[in-house]
Formats: structure tokens, C-alpha cells, sequence
């Protein structure tokens, strides 16, 4: 197979990329001498980084006998580097030295490419890096304005937060924080998108008043779009089901207020269901809740999120009860 | 005068319900019974019928402008009155239950066959209930694809929406980028215009 020839070029490469920048005498703090060395270093890190990402798909046993050839031949930095097992942390290092050999150039869109380069490829093996380069990548973007791009990447990281690294309130930072540049930027469908996540964590983390404006914004925001207003009776089901988390009255008034609004919402089946949950609340009726929820779940499966938010108001009926005994 | 009238109107109310009372029973009886009805219809008919023809008098003896109301009525009795005796004729010759019980076998009146009946009849009902039952799962299963489909629905048009916003957003930057770019090559004409002049 190609995989260990492909790694001994990406190695080649690096050393020679390395050997590059020391001859024009800089070293990486640098220096603006022999530019086209630069430029040249860079290039050469760009392919030794892309070869590390190929080998890495094909390569799976040879990994430890790699390592110690590796080892011996290089200087440096570079060999605190390439002890990793993983070659796409090597990727994402050449990746990184590139952006970093750009931004001495000036360069900066194609210093910030790379970093992005370098944070997808740590995105794999090591997401705390792969957050630190998108940082970077972010600031450098935001710098020049492109807020647009910078908010894509926002959401790369909230992503990686939500999974990875499982940081709600990081993630959720972040999701805000993109929705802000997609705002500045008037996408508000993107922006939309990013908030109901927001909204969502936030729901989750009990954070209720956030999670109602967003609902509600969203909700009137779609009411008036032809091809959203399927949606906006969604998002007001969910935004009467946080306000009823806080207190049932105000899902009263809520649920009248979004009827006025929004006239279709009256019909649909989940408005049906809410009411059924306020009268079952107001008489403190654990069965009749039950019972309409399993009926509502028969016909349509509540998900995650929907299911936590139900049992919630229940646990709060079931208190109640209890304290009246 | 009118009063004649509507006293005449009263016994035939009562005389033509008398008499489909009577008419209604008919099918059923036979024989002695059956005679002896017939026979009093016949002349509750006949009672009728002199009835009517003592209200035509009397409405012509009315003066001509309340007439019409009272013709009218007398046309809707008499239509009632040869109803009564289609049905009295059809009553006469119809077949009661009885002789149809005479005809399709002699035991029908007897409970083994009635217990036989009975089953049969709960089992075809039985059959029904379990065919509605199997219909409204169908119904409900078909309803929850359709929920489904709706959801998907949504989705795909938020899709929709989004990409909308994308492409216009591409749009303009393009047309920006191509302003820019036919402002450059002026510029560079302009550049080379001006090396040229030297």
C-alpha cells in the first residue's frame, strides 16, 4: 500500500520545510528575510500535512514501527511533534506551523485557512487543540470582518463542545455567539437555527426566561414566513412548555396569547395537548397527565428534550400533591 | 260556518288515524280476526270519505277570499285519503309474518332454531366489530405517517429557507466581486494607458 511511502514523503517534506526556514535564518519567531523561502516552507508543510491526513486513513498496524524511524532523523521541535501515535495530530501540527509561517507573511486569509485546516484535523484526535486553532482562526476572521465565516466556525466549535467535550455552557457561548455575527449579517434563518439551540440547552439547564424570548422571537419570526409557518406552531408548543415549567398561570396566558397571534395554532394537536396538561394541572390530576401524554406520544414519539420538559412539570405536580397531604 | 269545517276537520283526524292504526295491524292477523278488521276499515272508509264530500260543501258556501286556505286543505285530505286506501289494499294482500314462517320451515318458532339464529347473528357481529377495529388501527397507522411526513415537511423548508438566504448572500457578493473586478481592469487600463502616454 502507499500508506508508508506517503508517510516518509510527509516526514521528508517536513524536514526539508524545516531545513528551509533555518537556512533563510529564521527560525520560528522569524524573520521577513527570503520570503519566497517562506512562502515555499509553507507550501511544503501544507503537502507534508495533507500526506499525514492520507496516510492516516490507510495506515492502522505500521503506526508503532513508524514512530521510531521517525524519531531519529528529525531535530528540534519537530520531534516532541511526531512521538504522537496519532498522524493527524501531525497533520494538524504541520498545519499549524503553516498558519503560523502565513501570518508572518501577512497573509492572513490563508493563515486563517490553515488554521481551520489544522483545527478540523484535531478535531479527530485532539479536540482541545482543534478548539484553540479554530479560536485563533475565528479572531483572525473577525478581524478582517468576516463575520459571516467567523460564525460558522463559532458553530464548529459549539459542535464539538456538545460532543466531544461535553461543555454545555461553552457550547452554548458559543451558539449565541454565532447567532450574533449571523444577525450583524442578516441571515436570520442561520441565526434562527442557532438560537433554537441555544434555546434548547438553555431549557435543559433550567435557564427558562432565555429559552421563552428565543422560542417566541422564532416562533413570530416564522409566522410571517410562507415556508416557516409550518414551524411556528413547533416553537410555540415548546415556548408554552417552558413557561409552564415556571408557572402554570403564565402558560394560561401564554397559550391565549399565541392563540390570538397565530390563529392555526388552535388547531393543531399540540395545543390540544396543552390545554388537556393545564386542566390535568390545575386539578392536580397525575393520571389525566399521563394520560394525554401517552395518547400524544401514540401518535406522534415524544423526543428527548420533550419528554424531560413533561416529566419536569410532572415531578412538580406530583410535589404538589404531596405537599397538600 | 267554519266552525262546521273545522269540527269536520277534528273527526277526520281521528277517523284516519282509527284507520291506519288499523291498517298496520292488518298483515299480521289472519283469518277470523283479519276478516272482521278488514270489514271495519272498509267502513271507517267509507266514513271518510262522506266526511270530505260534507267539507266540500261547506267550503263552497264560504265566501271567495278565505276560500283558497280551506281548498288547499281539502286537497291535502283527500291525497291523504286515497293514500290510506293504497295501503289498506296493499295491507290486504301483503304477506304477513306468519305465513312467510309457514313457508321457509315449521320450526322457526322453536327456540333450538332461535339459539342457532342468535349465534350465527353474533358471530357476523363479532366478524364486524373486528373488521371496524382492524380499519381504525389502518386509519390511526395512516395518521401517524401522515404526522411524520408533516414533520419531515418542516424541516426540509427550514432547509429551504436557509439555503435561500445562502444563495441570495452569494448572489450579491458576486455581483460585488464582478463591480470590483471591472473597476480593476479600468484601472489597469488606465495604468497602461498612462505608461504609454510617457
Amino acid at each position: 500500500m502507499d500508506n508508508s511511502g506517503k508517510e516518509k514523503e510527509a516526514m521528508a517534506l517536513v524536514a526539508e520545510a524545516e531545513k528551509k526556514m533555518k537556512s533563510s535564518q529564521s527560525f520560528f519567531g522569524a524573520m521577513f528575510g527570503g520570503s519566497s523561502k517562506t512562502e515555499e516552507a509553507c507550501d511544503m508543510y501544507v503537502r507534508a500535512a495533507n500526506m499525514y491526513k492520507m496516510a492516516k486513513n490507510w495506515c492502522g498496524k505500521n503506526n508503532t514501527e513508524k514512530n521510531d524511524a521517525m524519531n531519529v532523523p528529525l531535530l528540534g521541535q519537530f520531534t516532541f511533534v511526531l512521538r504522537n501515535n496519532f498522524f493527524l495530530s501531525a497533520a494538524g501540527n504541520a498545519f499549524s506551523q503553516a498558519a503560523h509561517l502565513h501570518l508572518q507573511m501577512q497573509s492572513k486569509h490563508d493563515a486563517a485557512t490553515n488554521f481551520i485546516d489544522a483545527g478540523n484535523a484535531f478535531k479527530k484526535a485532539d479536540p482541545q487543540e482543534a478548539i484553540n486553532c479554530l479560536n485563533r482562526a475565528i479572531e483572525i476572521y473577525t478581524d478582517m470582518g468576516r463575520f459571516t465565516i467567523a460564525a460558522k466556525h463559532h458553530i464548529t466549535i459549539a459542535e464539538i463542545y456538545e460532543t466531544e467535550m461535553v461543555d454545555i455552557e461553552k457550547a452554548i457561548a458559543h451558539y449565541e455567539q454565532a447567532a450574533d455575527y449571523y444577525k450583524g449579517e442578516e441571515s436570520t434563518s442561520s441565526a434562527n437555527k442557532c438560537l433554537l439551540k441555544v434555546a434548547t440547552y438553555a431549557a435543559q439547564l433550567e435557564q427558562y426566561p432565555k429559552a421563552i424570548e428565543i422560542y417566541e422571537q422564532v416562533g413570530t419570526y416564522a409566522m410571517d414566513s410562507t415556508l416557516l409557518k409550518y414551524s411556528a406552531k413547533d416553537h410555540f408548543f415548546k415556548a408554552a412548555l417552558c413557561h409552564f415549567s415556571v408557572d402554570m398561570l403564565n402558560a394560561k396566558l401564554a397559550v391565549q396569547k399565541y392563540e390570538e397571534m397565530f390563529p392555526a395554532f388552535s388547531d393543531s394537536r399540540e395545543c390540544k395537548l396543552l390545554k388537556k396538561l393545564l386542566d390535568a394541572y390545575e386539578e392536580q390530576n397525575v393520571e389525566a397527565y399521563t394520560d394525554s401524554v401517552k395518547e400524544f406520544d401514540t401518535i406522534s414519539r415524544l423526543d428527548q428534550w420533550l419528554t424531560t420538559m413533561l416529566l419536569r412539570i410532572k415531578k412538580t405536580i406530583q410535589e404538589d400533591e404531596s405537599d397538600l397531604r | 260556518m267554519s266552525s262546521d269545517f273545522e269540527a269536520y276537520e277534528q273527526d277526520f283526524g281521528t277517523l284516519t288515524a282509527e284507520v291506519t292504526n288499523k291498517i298496520g295491524r292488518i298483515p299480521k292477523l289472519s283469518g277470523e280476526e283479519k276478516t272482521q278488521l278488514v270489514l271495519n276499515v272498509d267502513k271507517q272508509l267509507e266514513e271518510v270519505r262522506e266526511l270530505l264530500e260534507q267539507m266540500d260543501l261547506e267550503a263552497r258556501e264560504i265566501p271567495i277570499q278565505s276560500r283558497a286556505m280551506y281548498n288547499s286543505r281539502l286537497k291535502s285530505y283527500k291525497q291523504e285519503v286515497e293514500k290510506l286506501e293504497k295501503d289498506f289494499k296493499r295491507s290486504r294482500i301483503a304477506y304477513s309474518d306468519e305465513v312467510r314462517n309457514e313457508l321457509l320451515g315449521d320450526e322457526a318458532s322453536s327456540s333450538e332454531n332461535q339459539l342457532i339464529k342468535l349465534r350465527e347473528e353474533r358471530a357476523h357481529l363479532l366478524d364486524n366489530t373486528e373488521k371496524l377495529e382492524r380499519s381504525s388501527r389502518r386509519l390511526e397507522a395512516g395518521y401517524q405517517i401522515a404526522v411524520e411526513t408533516e414533520q419531515v415537511g418542516q424541516e426540509i423548508l427550514s432547509n429551504l429557507n436557509s439555503d435561500r438566504e445562502k444563495i441570495q448572500r452569494a448572489r450579491e457578493r458576486l455581483r460585488e466581486t464582478d463591480a470590483n473586478l471591472g473597476k480593476s481592469s479600468r484601472i489597469l487600463t488606465g495604468m497602461l494607458r498612462r505608461k504609454y502616454k510617457k
